[in-house]
């Protein structure tokens, strides 16, 4: 097979999964060869950016030497076989450590995979390592962690968003060319909007969340990270599917997403959620995100403003139901081993202990009524659009703002009523910081939302961009 | 209405009731988070019809042995 060598370095990491794959199917390029690229660069650049808390080096060479066997037998998996992935280091992996990025996990080798995990894995893919996270995936940033947050491989002086930190900044620095984070608040969207790459929340149901560490429970899903939003699509499709052993997964079957990547948007009906973002964000995300509401329109789109509940109900039901989910799951770490816990982690963990049982069954039923609410919409539009992120990365500064104050998250109404929810990059603030808009769609339409975000990526040139630290 | 921020006392209780036995410093801790979430249960508990239902659902198919 043809090396890395045929290629400029810059070159293999620019490429897409879609492009990687066709060139390991004619054997212009190989697996090994790219796996090994990847780790050279993780050598290189992680230690500026922390993106990553464990590489798997052993593994990964072991994965992508039998995926070119396969391929060079002519018998590839699919797309995704060979391709370099990593994991949000909450998702366990056999044999490899998954801390969650917290002392409380600190020595966990799990037995077995995750169920994504071994999705991916079946699918050909080579596990290149295990990112960070804010700790738990809620408790972030944080400074007094076994392991130091991730940077925005942007600028070092901002965050990379969270919690699914390290999985943002190592796509976006072109460690690898996809990752799974989870989000239950927006934790994959958010990273993909502050670090200019694509992150698709699926339908909640859509992707088990067996052997992944749980946040809360009724709104945790697993979601992808990509440069472009077809690679979203192709991950989506490997990663998606009926698991019984997760009772929040949903039977559905998984639809070919790439062949829902048409490019046309004409008479895609868009309900674009003003209120959300014109009152609160800043003024370069507002204009960035109109601006890229106006190209859809001119591919063909048909958009009406409207106005949903304000962005704090999401907020209030949500954080009410996550805090009481989040004590259970920890409350006896937290009496037996409290300093083992990252001040952010704990704060949130004791302040659940005091809410009431009537409280948490208020914050479902409000969560029953804002999900209707926004569902009705549905009537009238194929898909809801909004601001990705209120803000372009946040500055990497120990005392800065906790973000368990920060009252407006953009992404949470859509994690309320469990929607498929893509963020797409759509511009960048005058500091060179990335900027976002989000999509949503019915249940179970992540075929909208990509198709959407893939049209708006072959009309413009945002996700071309590369950080400077590449 | 005007509310009334819980005292220190008051979440002392709150705290003995769930069974937590804090350090001073991290009773500290939960006084200042108590201050973030008190604002927000007071919106959470607003009027609701007697028939509104929460979001939970239970499928008991969800829990038959596999295989």
């Amino acid at each position: 097979m043809a090396s890395v060598e045929n290629k400029s370095a810059s070159a293999v990491f620019d490429l897409s999964i879609m492009e990687m794959s066709a060139l390991f199917a004619e054997k212009n390029l190989s697996p090994v060869e790219v796996a090994n690229a990847c780790l050279s660069r993780i050598g290189e650049i992680n230690p500026k950016i922390h993106a990553f808390i464990t590489v798997t080096a052993d593994t990964a060479m072991a994965a992508a030497k039998a995926s070119e066997a396969r391929h060079l037998k002519g018998n590839a998996l699919g797309p995704f076989d060979g391709i370099p992935f990593a994991l949000k280091d909450n998702v366990e992996t056999r044999g490899i450590r998954s801390t969650s990025h917290s002392k409380l996990l600190i020595d966990n080798v799990p037995a077995q995979d995750a169920h994504v995990a071994a999705k991916l894995s079946g699918a050909g893919g080579v596990l290149i390592g295990k990112t960070a996270t804010f700790e738990f995936a809620l408790g972030g940033p944080s400074w007094d962690l076994p392991f130091p947050p991730a940077l925005n491989p942007w600028s070092l002086k901002h965050l990379p968003g969270g919690s699914s930190s390290g999985s943002g900044a190592a796509v976006a620095a072109r460690l690898v060319p996809a990752a799974i984070g989870t989000d239950t608040g927006g934790s994959v969207r958010w990273p993909a909007a502050v670090c200019g790459i694509a992150g698709l929340k699926p339908t909640y149901g859509r992707i088990s969340r067996r052997g992944v560490h749980p946040n809360t429970f009724s709104h945790d899903h697993c979601g992808p990270l990509t440069r472009t939003v077809a690679d979203c699509a192709v991950m989506l499709g490997v990663s998606a599917g009926y698991d019984p052993f997760d009772p929040g997964s949903i039977d559905e079957p998984v639809p070919d997403y790439r062949a829902a990547l048409t490019g046309s948007v004409a008479g895609l009906r868009i309900g674009l959620v003003t209120n959300w973002y014109r009152d609160d964000a800043t003024t370069e995300v507002t204009a960035a995100v109109d601006a890229a509401i106006m190209v859809l329109k001119d591919l063909g789109a048909r958009v009406e403003e409207i106005k949903l509940s304000p962005l704090s109900n999401y907020i209030d039901a949500k954080t009410t139901i996550s805090l009481s989910e989040l004590y259970a799951i920890h409350e006896k770490d937290l009496k037996e081993r409290p300093e083992d816990f990252g001040y952010l982690l704990r704060t949130r963990v004791m302040a659940g202990g005091l809410i009431r049982a009537e409280d948490y069954v208020q914050a479902m039923r409000w969560r029953t009524e804002l999900a209707t609410e926004m569902m009705a919409e549905f009537r009238n539009f194929d898909v809801l659009a909004t601001a990705g992120w209120l803000t372009p990365a946040e500055p990497a500064d120990p005392d800065g703002v906790d973000f368990f104050k920060k009252r407006q998250v953009v992404t949470m109404p859509f994690s309320l009523a469990g929607i498929p929810a893509l963020s797409v990059p759509c511009g960048f603030s005058p500091g060179g910081l990335p900027l976002a808009f989000q999509i949503a769609s019915r249940p179970f339409d992540e075929a909208t939302v990509l198709k959407a975000g893939d049209a708006y990526q072959r009309a413009t040139d945002w996700h071309t961009r590369k950080p400077p630290i590449t | 209405m005007t509310r009334k921020s819980a005292s220190r006392e008051d979440i002392a209780v709150l705290a003995r009731v769930a069974g937590l036995d804090f350090s001073p410093k991290h009773f500290d801790e939960l006084v200042e988070a108590y201050r973030n979430i008190e604002p927000m249960l007071w919106r959470l508990r607003q009027g609701r019809s007697r028939a509104d239902e929460p979001a939970h659902t239970y499928d008991p198919r969800k829990f038959m042995p596999k295989g």
